[in-house]
């Protein structure tokens, strides 16, 4: 991210609560989030205060963890919700359909969103700006990532791509197709990813289509070691193995490309720059 | 002996199965031209657990059907399926994922002693009572694993794999290491239950004849249950459950080629074998996505089956 477009956040969001101080009182704005992303970008637009519900993996900022839990992703404790009064409840609209459609027979408003791509996410920016009331703020962050996208697009222009498998699954073995989120990430920042096409965004794929396609890059989610890695049968001729370009959570932070909001900028960057590094090896 | 009097149509149909056996197993290693590497790296040994699981599971079912006098018999009927794949998730939901292969087997022998306790009546072993526990024994462990699944989102994918089967597993070579070094030990399992096909031809006439020509049938039925559990504990945690091979195949084999023990031991084991490596063929290739194997088992076994009973 460009220092230019993090003071621009860092003012806005210094703006946004100083601006907010006593909104806790005011009823009509009371934010019940159950999907980590938007809780990430509700804090980002600057409507922390606003939050008064969470799930239990919405982690980011660390001052999340300091409010009400209404249960985790997957199981929601509805009467938490109702007796917090939310005036809407933001849920991911990709595995808590079920979750919403409860929360709506029990009356209440319920918004869900799951960018599919970073055209999506920076509607989605624009639309939940709206619903809390941080139209000027959404903009800005609207513009910025916007630009922050652009540079990233055009400084990987004309280089060489590396083939990336990511694997976000190990038994059975899982990876991102092209059209998912994660999938457009990769490619943005400059890389093809090995799997162009998957029924599902993400989905089961085979061990020996991924030797077959000898990707130079492999991004590891799924909890295995790269001794592990390296033993696999039938692993040895993978390039990514060879020249050791493999990379794990601890170095570029799945949070960081997998959910869709403005930390997906230094997901980009990071990509980038482990894509620099194959560069120079090569 | 009605396997001495085979038709002719019979003796045609058998090298005709064989043949077409062995043309999904050419089918399996060679179809979509893959390299050298990926088919002794990957298909190999994705064909041995397959027909490693496939021979066990048919063989098991042929076993117990006649043993247990009940043509429902079978692994997953008798709970030992689920108490297996119990073990071999607790281990795995807690990180051992190189051990899950003996949580399957201690899952499974676990499973097996508390059948065969509940089985028994007045110190006598009863068939009807066998089947009753080893379906409430199962219940409770299919629940367990539920729990888990619940309790621990992370791993549910891997859960859902063993529950409806997967022969995709990627071993290291250390894990293939000691797959084969357990191979070695199933076929060893395989032969012993093959060589007691005799005493069950005879123990199927009933037990008290049995014990008159001097089977000792308490210590038979033990070492069978035993020497089973050990088979299905290791085939369970590789490959997860796969219903209908046991059930189905057996029963294929006594309706096209009737005849004693060792025959239909030996044609469920083959029949197995090929059967789920056609099934994990099409589990692969049928949808873009690949499928779990046990869905297609079943899809393709209950069919036949209900078409072989309409025949007769």
């Amino acid at each position: 991210m460009s220092l230019l477009s993090k003071t621009i956040i860092l003012m806005l969001a210094l703006l946004a609560l100083s601006s907010c101080q006593g909104s806790r009182k005011n009823d009509s704005n009371r934010f019940v989030v159950l999907s980590p992303e938007l809780a990430e970008l509700i804090v980002a637009l600057g409507a922390e205060d606003m939050i008064v519900g969470v799930t239990s993996e919405c982690d980011y900022p660390v001052s999340l963890r300091k409010l009400t839990q209404v249960g985790n992703f997957g199981s929601v404790d509805l009467e938490k919700v109702v007796s917090l009064n939310p005036s809407i409840v933001f849920a991911s609209a990709l595995e808590q359909e079920s979750i919403a459609l409860n929360l709506k027979k029990l009356g209440l408003r319920v918004e869900s969103s799951y960018p599919g791509s970073l055209d999506d996410m920076l509607s989605e920016i624009l639309r939940i700006g709206s619903l809390v009331s941080r139209e000027k703020e959404a903009q800005a962050l609207y513009v910025s990532l916007r630009e922050d996208i652009r540079l990233i697009r055009e400084q990987a222009t004309g280089k060489p791509q590396p083939k990336v498998y990511l694997e976000i699954y190990k038994d059975p073995l899982m990876s991102v197709a092209d059209q998912s989120f994660v999938g457009e990430l990769l490619e943005t920042a400059g890389a093809d990813n090995i799997f162009n096409k998957l029924e599902r965004d993400y989905s089961r794929v085979k061990a020996e289509d991924v030797i077959f396609l000898q990707p130079d890059i492999m991004i590891c989610y799924s909890q295995d070691s790269l001794a592990n890695i390296k033993a696999r049968k039938g692993w040895q001729n993978i390039p990514a193995l060879r020249n050791g370009m493999v990379f794990f959570e601890d170095d570029i932070h799945p949070d960081l490309i997998q959910r869709a909001g403005p930390r997906s900028i230094q997901g980009l960057q990071k990509l980038a720059e482990i894509y620099d590094l194959w560069r120079q090896k090569r | 002996m009605a396997s001495k009097t085979l038709t002719t149509w019979q003796k045609a149909i058998k090298p005709l199965l064989l043949l077409s056996g062995l043309g999904v197993i050419a089918l399996y290693l060679f179809w979509g031209n893959p390299d050298a590497n990926i088919i002794s790296q990957v298909r190999i040994p994705r064909l041995a657990l397959t027909m490693l699981t496939g021979i066990s599971l048919a063989a098991i079912g042929s076993v117990y059907q006649l043993m247990l006098a009940n043509p429902l018999a079978e692994p997953y009927i008798l709970g030992i399926s689920s108490g297996g794949a119990f073990g071999s998730i607790l281990l795995g939901s807690i990180g051992l994922i190189m051990l899950m292969p003996f949580g399957g087997f201690a899952g499974a022998m676990l499973t097996m002693l508390l059948v065969w306790k509940l089985a028994q009546k007045k110190g006598n072993f009863d068939r009807s009572r066998l089947i009753l526990a080893g379906v409430i024994v199962g219940m409770f462990f299919a629940s367990a694993i539920s729990l888990i699944m619940y309790l621990n989102k992370d791993d549910t994918v891997m859960i859902l794999n063993i529950l409806m089967g997967n022969l995709g597993r990627i071993f290291t070579i250390s894990e293939w290491h000691m797959f084969l070094g357990l191979s070695g030990i199933c076929i060893l399992l395989l032969v012993y239950l093959y060589l007691q096909s005799r005493a069950l031809d005879i123990m199927s006439s009933g037990d008290i004849y049995a014990t008159s020509v001097g089977i000792n049938i308490h210590k038979l039925r033990r070492n069978i249950f035993v020497t089973s559990s050990l088979l299905l504990g290791v085939v369970v945690s590789y490959a997860g459950i796969i219903g209908f091979i046991g059930l189905i195949t057996p029963h294929i084999s006594r309706m096209l080629f009737p005849g004693n023990q060792k025959q239909t031991f030996l044609i469920s084991s083959i029949g197995g074998a090929f059967f789920l490596t056609a099934a994990d063929f099409l589990a692969k290739h049928v949808a873009i996505i690949e499928l779990p194997v046990g869905v297609i088992t079943a899809a393709i076994g209950c069919p036949f089956f209900i078409w072989l009973l309409l025949r007769k």
